[in-house]
């Protein structure tokens, strides 16, 4: 009884620690809810920025071993020109650099992750002027 | 009615016809939408603010403009004593050479590029197998073909001549010392600096660009034909995705179905093989030889990621003082701007990779529109040639 109820609280924490920034875009896979923002929040075409990008567990918190954030056209079959590197901040929390959409129209990024043994991606569209 | 009469009415009818037919060349302005003002905006103002080159100490340096000045017109950089680096990056020809492919010590692949704003590019040369505009410079004094000096040499020439000697210390508070490489790198950095001074003028798109964001109504003395092609440049053409921003250049690569082989049996590998030779060179950015470090400073020679689509890509080269800079295309193949539309209208989508991007589309233009397009193009030329910054008249002592 003692060890469900300590097991419970660690849960709640874990869920209430986990909080996706409010000013960030929303996105989910299988079991993650993500928030991903851009660093700085206007893309220019041909200009460099960073992607900031938060994980929650949608239920029981899963220990996340890789994630990937990338981005390309669906429409014009490319992705970027160059690969960028990702670190994680803190658990949950990653930043990647190296992000450039080389000309005007619209983008998806793809977020894939391995938690647990399992791989899930998430995407989202994003038109640049 | 006499038929004297009949006649001056008859040609004061034409003229009246012919000075309506003008005003309303004059005064038109084409109902472009919001949607097509926003992307004509996004094409200026013009110039572009730009503070230098910090991977380059004497970037933007009265001395080392000058020394890099004299070093840009002395045929003794050359293994015979008679290849400048003006001579294929002419002033009075848009500083390129005007030939298909140019001739230093032996012919080599490529059309020499025009020098006017150089310094907002991001990528050097028609593969971007450099990373600043100094590293570019050293590229073709060590070429065989181009001027065909090594090291050793360069550093020789300039410490064997007390004016470029003088002004060496000037630029760099230091005598040209055993160090070859040092002196060298330097040298080019130089190279670099009087090469920054080169911009063009603001031209008659811009005058019209900068009109229309106002609202005012002088937009609407830009010829009406450089208006359609504009229109079309933005629109079914889709030139803009590539050719964007106020330079109209993304400063990337791209496949436009020009073949890319220079004789029987060999191939220009374009991107990919300057890319190759950018992760191996010592005098990219990452490189000891880069006067400042940092991630934002490195950001695109850290990150740039070589992929076998970048086989036969070469650099979407800015539109600017375009007139002044023919032939075009890397391998020089296409003489006139005519011949680039027509390029562009009657692409052969088979010869773009399978594996490529999936933007280029067979433009079918019309007669009517190869002319509107082509005075579009013309119209990115100021009146002026660029200079570069005016000489100062001091010497070195």
């Amino acid at each position: 009884m003692i060890t469900r109820v300590a097991l419970t609280a660690l849960t709640l924490q874990t869920a209430m620690a986990c909080q996706l920034p409010a000013d960030a875009e929303r996105l989910e896979s299988a079991r993650y809810r993500l928030a991903l923002s851009t660093e700085p929040d206007a893309i220019q075409p041909g200009k460099f920025f960073a992607v900031l990008v938060t994980a929650c567990a949608k239920d029981e918190p899963a220990t996340i071993e890789t994630l990937r954030v990338n981005a390309h056209m669906p429409q014009h079959r490319h992705g970027m020109n160059y690969a960028p590197r990702i670190v994680a901040l803190s658990p949950g929390r990653y930043r990647a650099e190296g992000f450039m959409f080389h000309m005007p129209g619209s983008w998806e990024f793809v977020v894939e992750l391995r938690a647990d043994g399992r791989n899930e991606r998430a995407t989202l569209s994003r038109r640049i002027d | 009615m006499a038929r004297s009469t009949r006649s001056l009415l008859a040609i004061g009818f034409g003229v009246f016809l012919l000075l309506t037919s003008i005003a309303a060349q004059a005064q038109a302005l084409l109902d472009f939408t919001d949607a097509e003002r926003r992307a004509i905006a996004r094409h200026g103002p013009w110039p572009v603010e730009w503070t230098g080159d910090s991977t380059n100490r004497v970037s933007n340096t009265q001395a080392a403009i000058e020394l890099g000045r004299r070093l840009f017109f002395d045929p003794g950089l050359s293994a015979n004593g008679q290849v400048a680096c003006a001579t294929c990056h002419r002033p009075d020809r848009g500083w390129a050479d005007g030939a298909p492919v140019s001739t230093g010590l032996t012919r080599v692949d490529r059309n020499a590029q025009g020098l006017a704003n150089i310094r907002l590019q991001r990528w050097f040369g028609w593969d971007g197998a450099h990373d600043s505009l100094w590293s570019q410079s050293l590229r073709p004094l060590l070429d065989p073909r181009e001027m065909g000096m090594n090291v050793a040499t360069i550093a020789t020439h300039l410490r064997g001549e007390s004016e470029l000697r003088c002004r060496y210390r000037a630029a760099f508070s230091e005598a040209p010392g055993d160090d070859d490489e040092r002196a060298v790198v330097n040298l080019s950095k130089a190279l670099a600096a009087f090469q920054e001074t080169i911009v063009s003028a603001p031209t008659a798109f811009d005058l019209f660009r900068d009109a229309l964001v106002r609202g005012d109504a002088a937009a609407a003395a830009y010829p009406i034909a450089a208006q359609r092609g504009l229109r079309l440049f933005i629109g079914r053409g889709q030139c803009n995705l590539c050719h964007l921003g106020p330079s109209f250049s993304n400063g990337e690569f791209g496949d436009v179905g020009i073949p890319f082989f220079t004789r029987p049996g060999e191939v220009d590998p374009g991107r990919h093989g300057g890319i190759k030779r950018l992760q191996a060179s010592p005098y990219s950015r990452l490189g000891r030889f880069s006067d400042a470090s940092g991630p934002a400073l490195a950001r695109a020679t850290e990150h740039v990621e070589l992929t076998h689509r970048n086989f036969g890509e070469f650099r979407v080269p800015s539109l600017r003082e375009l007139t002044r800079t023919a032939p075009y295309m890397h391998n020089g193949a296409l003489p006139d701007l005519r011949a680039v539309a027509r390029h562009y209208s009657e692409l052969n989508e088979d010869r773009l990779h399978a594996d490529g991007e999936r933007i280029l589309r067979r433009l079918d233009l019309a007669p009517a529109e190869i002319d509107d397009l082509v005075a579009f193009l013309e119209s990115l030329t100021a009146p002026e040639s660029p200079d570069a910054a005016p000489r100062a008249a001091d010497t070195c002592r």
